[in-house]
């Protein structure tokens, strides 16, 4: 029971630091709408759900500090403009509307600065080049080759270095303790493992699950320890990552390079082959063409549904929490009610959260494995024998 | 639209991140984990296996004690039978052969006895016999002094050698 008290204050703690920024914001709308003469900075001010909904899940150049609706921590943007080359400079120079110009050795001037509302690329960073137009040169923007450490880079780096010190530290205590019976910290890391290890990977590839093992708890471990950081709002979480579609590419991108490059022939042969009926297969491919598009299919959903799970989980959290503000403004008897069963109800998401994480980062292991177990499956007959079973079925 | 669009530094950041993860710790942190967990697990089935057996070996050598135990006990009992039905047999044996050598003894004792008598016997009729017939000889010496009387005597004799034909 203590537990529970303990750990609801401190998810009540994580909601905190959304709050102020948005309080302060809303402080603002009321001073303004109070004092009529200054309407465009009201409008300017006012709570747009969208932009705060999609400032949180999306990617930024600094790192939001809390408390603070204008601090960021500076993170380093590493560009490649026009011409070819590569500048890197701090976040900080380009925050607050402000414009960075670096004087190439040739002589140009490139300036960057982050796109506006009305920018193609709204809140991403640009740059201005000169070009003819109507027989002016005037300056236009341009998206560079932007390779910066963004605010879910670095949380990519730091949910890296946070797995990678936790399974070496198991494996070193491996290497010093043989076979003894790890505790606490390395215990439950090790529950997780064997969770992963004998529950998904052994059962489904069995004398392959050394192969691919690495790979798959890998994955799980980055997904696990991903998600829940997103799930932490203060600094070294806080991040959107696996919500991004952008990870999740890259990651089930690999598992559907590891299926495809170590499938075996059986496998290759069920694609382009399958055992069905011949009129399903000769003189029109419906079966094949089906199962090809299967291959990609399969990546394709894996991307998704950790994206969308993740994405939505936080959502829900953000819109809940800004509904407080968004009925809060129709007077004090709603702000209260919308107070607490908002807090309430984020709260009981964010409890969900902790399980959906664990969760989408099993699912996308599980799934990963069955993959790839399917691309290692051996034919189970001889080829005349496969000739003869779709008459058969 | 922009939550939907992968960004290119994104990716490219999340590749190179996710694979320096992937070759460290398929280096140095799975291998070890997954050789020393699987390593574990084989050792505790061993470990479960051998204590089975051994609790069964420890049955059956207990089984095995108590057999032994039993056959020793049946034997002491057929040896400690045996001790005394021999003892008895001991015995009677030696009672029957002590009461055999003194019956000889009696026997041998009596043979002499009745040999000792005999002899004695003999010896006094031979004593006797002599003094018979010292006296007998004095008294036929005495009454045969004159012719008559011993002519007498052979005529009887005769007679009676006649009488006897």
């Amino acid at each position: 029971m203590k537990r529970t008290i303990l750990f609801l204050t401190l998810l009540m703690a994580m909601l905190i630091p959304v709050a102020p920024s948005l309080t302060a914001a809303e402080a603002d709308v009321e001073a303004t709408v109070q004092e009529d003469e200054v309407t465009s900075r009201s409008e300017e001010k006012k709570i747009d759900p969208k932009e705060i909904i999609f400032e949180h899940l999306g990617d930024g150049y600094g790192w939001e500090v809390p408390f603070s609706h204008e601090l960021r921590i500076p993170l380093p943007v590493i560009v490649r403009d026009y011409q070819g080359r590569w500048h890197c400079f701090s976040s900080s120079r380009i925050g607050h509307g402000q414009s960075y110009t670096v004087t190439d050795p040739d002589g140009d001037e490139m300036t960057f600065r982050l796109g506006g509302h009305d920018s193609d690329w709204h809140n991403k960073l640009i740059g201005l080049r000169p070009e003819l137009v109507d027989g002016q040169t005037q300056m236009v923007e341009y998206r560079p080759v932007d390779l910066s450490i963004t605010k879910n880079v670095c949380a990519i780096f730091i949910a890296c270095i946070l797995v990678m010190w936790m399974v070496l530290s198991v494996a070193a205590w491996y290497r010093k303790q043989g076979y003894k019976a790890p505790r606490r910290m390395h215990g439950a890391i090790e529950a997780v493992i064997e969770f992963v290890y004998y529950g998904v990977i052994k059962p489904t590839l069995g004398a392959k699950s050394r192969k691919f093992g690495p790979y798959l708890l890998t994955v799980f471990f980055f997904i696990l320890v991903a998600n829940l950081l997103g799930l932490i709002v203060i600094f070294p979480g806080g991040a959107n990552i696996t919500g991004n579609i952008a990870v999740t590419l890259v990651l089930s991108l690999i598992t559907f390079l590891i299926v495809n490059i170590f499938g075996t022939k059986h496998y290759w042969k069920e694609v382009f082959w399958p055992d069905v009926p011949l009129w399903l297969k000769f003189p029109i491919p419906i079966m094949p063409v089906i199962e090809l598009f299967g291959v990609f299919t399969k990546p394709a959903a894996l991307t998704v549904r950790l994206f969308a799970n993740m994405m939505g989980g936080h959502i829900i959290v953000i819109v809940l929490t800004l509904l407080i503000f968004i009925l809060g403004a129709m007077g004090a008897a709603a702000l209260g009610g919308t107070l607490v069963i908002s807090i309430l109800f984020s709260v009981f998401m964010l409890l969900i959260d902790v399980l959906v994480s664990f969760i989408q980062a099993y699912v996308f292991t599980m799934l990963s494995t069955v993959f790839i177990g399917l691309a290692q499956e051996e034919g189970h007959h001889d080829k005349h024998d496969t000739d003869e079973s779709p008459a058969k079925a | 639209m922009e939550l939907f669009t992968p960004e290119f530094g994104l990716v490219f950041w999340m590749f190179v991140a996710f694979a320096i993860l992937f070759v460290v710790l398929a280096k140095w942190g799975w291998p070890a984990i997954m050789k020393s967990v699987d390593d574990r697990a084989d050792l505790i089935d061993k470990g479960v296996e051998y204590a089975q057996s051994a609790k069964e070996q420890l049955d059956n050598a207990r089984q095995e004690a108590q057999k032994y135990i039993d056959e020793a006990r049946k034997q002491q009992a057929e040896i400690l039978r045996e001790a005394d039905r021999m003892k008895t047999e001991i015995i009677e044996e030696a009672r029957s052969a002590a009461s055999k050598e003194a019956q000889k003894v009696m026997d041998a004792a009596k043979v002499s006895i009745e040999q000792e008598r005999k002899e004695a016997r003999q010896q006094f009729r031979d004593e006797v016999s002599s003094f018979a017939l010292d006296i007998a000889t004095k008294v036929v010496r005495g009454q045969m002094a004159d012719t008559k009387a011993q002519t007498k005597l052979v005529d009887s004799l005769l007679d009676e050698m006649e009488t006897n034909n």
